[in-house]
């Protein structure tokens, strides 16, 4: 298992050297090394302490933010179809960010604004899915998809009224999903959320091994069911927000990578939590990094990007597994 | 020692079963018994502590079983259920590890070397050492039932619960589950298995609790409780009483000839 989490961690610092290789401006190994060492050293420090490594940072903290929360909650819900913008997070955040952005509201209040929504959504599908002191698994995905479902309408109610507007650009990039134009100031925001949110995943593991074997057999091994549900839930709305603020809705990583982890490292949740950070921070940066250099100079929403070769891996790995299983 | 006090349970509302007092003494087989839909799984989980008590006490060793921090209580009660489960790919220990949580603090991430004893203790007493790595999805319903016993085993409770731990398996695994239970009690734990078939509450349990609508029909020594005309109220079929070659008797509903 170490020697697994130490190729995961290699492969992390590989594709983040990587993507510090790749951008508009062409830089050598030697340059960007010096760069590092001098950050107040003029262009070429600017260009990889201002622009490229902020990029990496926020690619590898999203990727892992998502691909917990994705985690998270597949093993509370019990179903491997459960993406972290379940709880109704992402299209909440959308709606108050496509809704600020349409009326003009200034770019540095847009984040706080999103998070904000995001995790005010979370909270509203919680309530309508509390049962007693514990949480219905059905009624979360029924309130989670509804809510999602209108705040997708109004979204696409306010793009018909902006269309051809000043606006319009922003949202759609917004929408696809994108890591460019953030630097430290955003990171500094989400990330505290994102590792509170990460510390609450990793505390609750322990009790997510114990919930995937159901609600009564969990209680009857003496996890406290109602508040591991809620620690959880709290866990994967902090990061799904975080994420969100950051980057926009990037789809794929929350939903596939925790099945990548698991092949990897297992079903343990101890184990599935971290490599799925790991795989999770190294797929958005390894995305981000192509996204900004396959049509360069122009960007493919990286969320599209994810899609593109996301999709038809899983599927192939699937499609495998239960050919193998049927043989 | 269990002693439930005034116990009364009810489900959405409407009260299931009344004024329940009784005793279940350390190191006993409790066989308990009832139609469908009299209760059992409901007094049973009550008698955990899975379930909130309305009115009325469980009292584990006179400690109030409602008060208790879960995981106190569930070094004490184990209880197993069949309930069907999304188990992904997690492999027999996994599933038996689960078992551990009562032991550990509650973001306890690593297992100490008594964890593993524990867990490899409670696979070699179901007789699953050998499918330690294999994944729980591809074991038959007979050897998932042993890993749901093994799971509680592992938490090392002196009192055991099961829901119907027979129910869908074949004669030969329905019998060698309760052999291993009955083998557990000779071991000094307390056993309470919701049974379906009276004769094998006749034939392992100490006591029988009879279940009937609104309460309990009768809580005695198995050769009284397992009566024809206890059983016939119990169940509402005629009932027939047989005496074996051994003298043992055993009761059937009465076939048509």
């Amino acid at each position: 298992m170490t020697v697994r989490f130490a190729a995961l961690a290699a492969m992390v610092c590989a594709v983040a050297a990587g993507a510090l290789l790749v951008g508009g401006t062409t830089l050598s190994p030697s340059a960007i090394g010096a760069a590092l060492l001098h950050p107040h050293s003029g262009e070429i420090a600017t260009i990889v302490w201002q622009l490229r490594l902020p990029r990496i940072a926020i690619g590898a903290l999203v990727g892992a933010a998502l691909a917990i929360a994705g985690a998270l909650l597949q093993g509370l819900l019990r179903n491997p179809l459960v993406d972290p913008y379940l709880t109704g997070v992402s299209a909440g955040a959308a709606v108050a960010i496509v809704l600020s952005i349409s009326a003009g509201i200034g770019a540095a209040a847009v984040p706080a604004l999103g998070f904000a929504a995001g995790l005010a959504t979370a909270i509203a599908v919680a309530a309508l899915a509390r049962r007693g002191a514990s949480l219905d698994a059905t009624r979360l995905i029924l309130a989670g998809v509804s809510l999602s479902s209108l705040f997708a309408a109004i979204i696409a109610l306010v793009l018909t009224r902006v269309q051809g507007g000043g606006s319009a650009p922003a949202i759609v990039s917004w929408l696809a999903g994108t890591l460019s134009g953030r630097g430290w100031n955003d990171l500094a925001f989400a990330a505290p959320y994102a590792v509170l949110g990460a510390l609450l995943a990793f505390l609750s593991a322990p009790a997510l091994n114990a919930l995937r074997l159901g609600d009564v057999r969990a209680a009857a091994v003496g996890v406290d069911v109602g508040r591991a549900q809620w620690t959880i839930l709290a866990s994967s709305s902090l990061l799904a927000a975080s994420a969100v603020t950051l980057s926009g809705t990037i789809g794929f990583v929350g939903l596939i990578v925790p099945h990548l982890a698991r092949r990897i490292v297992g079903s343990d949740a101890r184990y599935v939590l971290a490599a799925s950070a790991l795989l999770g921070a190294a797929l958005t940066i390894a995305a981000d990094a192509l996204s900004r250099t396959l049509l360069a100079p122009a960007e493919i929403p990286i969320g599209v990007l994810l899609a593109f070769i996301g999709v038809p891996t899983f599927l192939y790995l699937y499609l495998r597994d239960r050919r193998t299983a049927a043989a | 020692m269990i002693a439930v006090r005034d116990l009364d349970l009810s489900v959405a509302g409407q009260t299931l079963l009344a004024n329940m007092s009784f005793d279940i003494r350390n190191g006993e087989f409790v066989g308990m018994l009832g139609r469908n839909g009299v209760g059992k799984t409901t007094l049973l989980r009550t008698l955990a502590g899975l379930r909130p008590i309305e009115r009325g006490s469980v009292l584990l060793d006179s400690r109030n079983i409602a008060a208790l921090a879960p995981a106190d209580r569930s070094r004490e009660i184990a209880f197993v259920t069949s309930d069907d489960v999304f188990a992904d790919r997690l492999t027999v220990r996994e599933v038996v590890a689960a078992g551990r949580y009562p032991h550990h603090r509650w973001w306890q991430w690593t297992q100490e070397p008594r964890d593993a004893e524990a867990i490899a203790r409670a696979l070699s007493v179901v007789e699953l050492q050998q499918f330690a790595n294999r994944e729980f999805t591809t074991l038959s319903s007979g050897e998932r039932q042993r890993v749901w016993i093994a799971l509680a085993l592992a938490q090392e409770a002196p009192i055991l619960f099961l829901d119907e731990p027979t129910t869908h398996l074949d004669l030969r695994v329905a019998q060698q589950i309760l052999k291993l239970l009955r083998a557990q009690v000779e071991g000094g734990k307390t056993v309470v298995c919701v049974l379906h078939d009276p004769n094998d509450a006749a034939a392992y349990a100490d006591r029988v609790l009879l279940l009937a609508d609104g309460g309990i029909l009768a809580f005695e020594e198995r050769e009284r409780a397992l009566s024809a005309e206890l059983l016939e109220l119990a169940y509402q079929v005629p009932m027939e009483a047989v005496t074996t070659a051994s003298g043992a008797t055993r009761i059937f509903p009465r076939h048509p000839a």
